[in-house]
């Protein structure tokens, strides 16, 4: 595992991403991001918060699908107070992942972990859409009484573990020798 | 190897554990990856029931009904943090007890548990004249202020600590 992980990194090491990486260092958005000693701290900040906002909605949506929790309401009502919640913490997430990356362009750029986030963030989305169609317009088209199927169901839980993996790739950026 | 323990955040420090942690390629980071996910959701849930009780959001959910929903998961993820937050602090505990993020955090900590002991206690005795009111009386915004308030800054003492580790730590020659 290690040896494809550095692998891999020596491949991504021979790409564009180097000189792209080298570029964007010297970019005023860097600099300014680095010559504050805040700065990259408040971004990930802002990171952490996003994800706790984003990853806690779509842990009380799974819930309601799985009629865990906030039974009270709809599917429809549920999805109406948190899918706008996780996709502006995504937001948040996205911006204040870009300064992260503007700061230190090499330590993510050029780091197979990296790569294998961002991978299993883009299947994050392709289900994301999917499970945000089974608990809003079908869920609206079936009326109140609407229960999930068990594929809804299993698309939330598979999304709260594939979150749990993003977060460990996250922190592991940090640490795998570039 | 290691000196010989001269105080209990040392003792901590060199006892098999804290060495064992220390020590290991994958223990830290890994404890670390299980201590984010509990606290984003701890930080998650809580934010939830806060906006709940600041009547920002959820306003058609009674508020014993969130509490119920949101709670046990806040407790889950809490003693998760906790536990994985001890064995980070084994690893290198006469550090973080010169670290000053470290120690308005568990500062804050503490009277985020105060206030939630308040709310919980004497607050919530009233709860059936508010349980459905799209805006809560001032006493249940405040907690709810408070709260959200300490837990951001909590959350940031906690990267802050990451990034000032050796900045206050006295020389040693170790």
């Amino acid at each position: 595992m290690l040896d494809l992980l550095f692998n891999m990194t020596d491949w991504l090491r021979t790409t564009f991403l180097l000189d792209f990486s080298f570029w964007l260092t010297e970019t005023s958005l860097s600099l300014f991001m680095v010559e504050n000693f805040w700065n990259v701290p408040i971004a990930q900040v802002i990171h952490i918060v996003s994800i706790a906002l984003a990853f806690a909605s779509l842990l009380m949506l799974t819930l309601r699908v799985n009629e865990k929790a906030g039974t009270t309401l709809s599917i429809s009502a549920n999805a109406a107070r948190y899918l706008p919640w996780m996709w502006w913490g995504l937001a948040g997430i996205v911006i204040s992942g870009l300064l992260m990356i503007t700061a230190e362009p090499i330590r993510n750029m050029v780091n197979a972990v990296f790569w294998i986030k961002m991978v299993l963030l883009a299947v994050a989305m392709v289900l994301s859409i999917s499970f945000q169609k089974a608990v809003k317009a079908k869920a609206i088209a079936a009326g109140d009484a609407y229960v999930a199927s068990s594929g809804t169901r299993t698309t939330g839980i598979a999304l709260v573990v594939l979150w749990c993996f993003i977060m460990l790739c996250g922190r592991w950026i940090a640490y795998v020798p570039v | 190897m290691y000196p010989e323990p001269t105080n209990i955040w040392q003792a901590i420090e060199y006892s098999p554990l804290g060495i064992g942690i220390a020590e290991s390629l994958w223990a830290f980071p890994m404890i670390e990856t299980v201590h984010v996910i509990a606290l984003v959701t701890v930080f998650g849930t809580i934010a939830i029931m806060d906006l709940r009780m600041l009547g920002l959001a959820s306003t058609n959910v009674p508020i014993t009904r969130m509490s119920n929903d949101t709670l046990k998961w806040t407790w889950i993820g809490f003693v998760t943090a906790a536990i994985t937050g001890t064995l980070l602090f084994a690893s290198k505990a006469s550090t973080y007890m010169v670290n000053p993020f470290f120690l308005t955090k568990m500062g804050i900590m503490a009277l985020a548990g105060l206030n939630m002991l308040i709310f919980h206690f004497v607050t919530y005795k009233t709860v059936d004249q508010w349980d459905n009111a799209t805006s809560p009386p001032t006493a249940v915004k405040v907690a709810g202020l408070l709260s959200i308030l300490m837990w951001l800054v909590i959350v940031f003492c906690g990267r802050a600590i990451g990034f000032t580790l050796g900045i206050y730590l006295p020389e040693t020659g170790f």
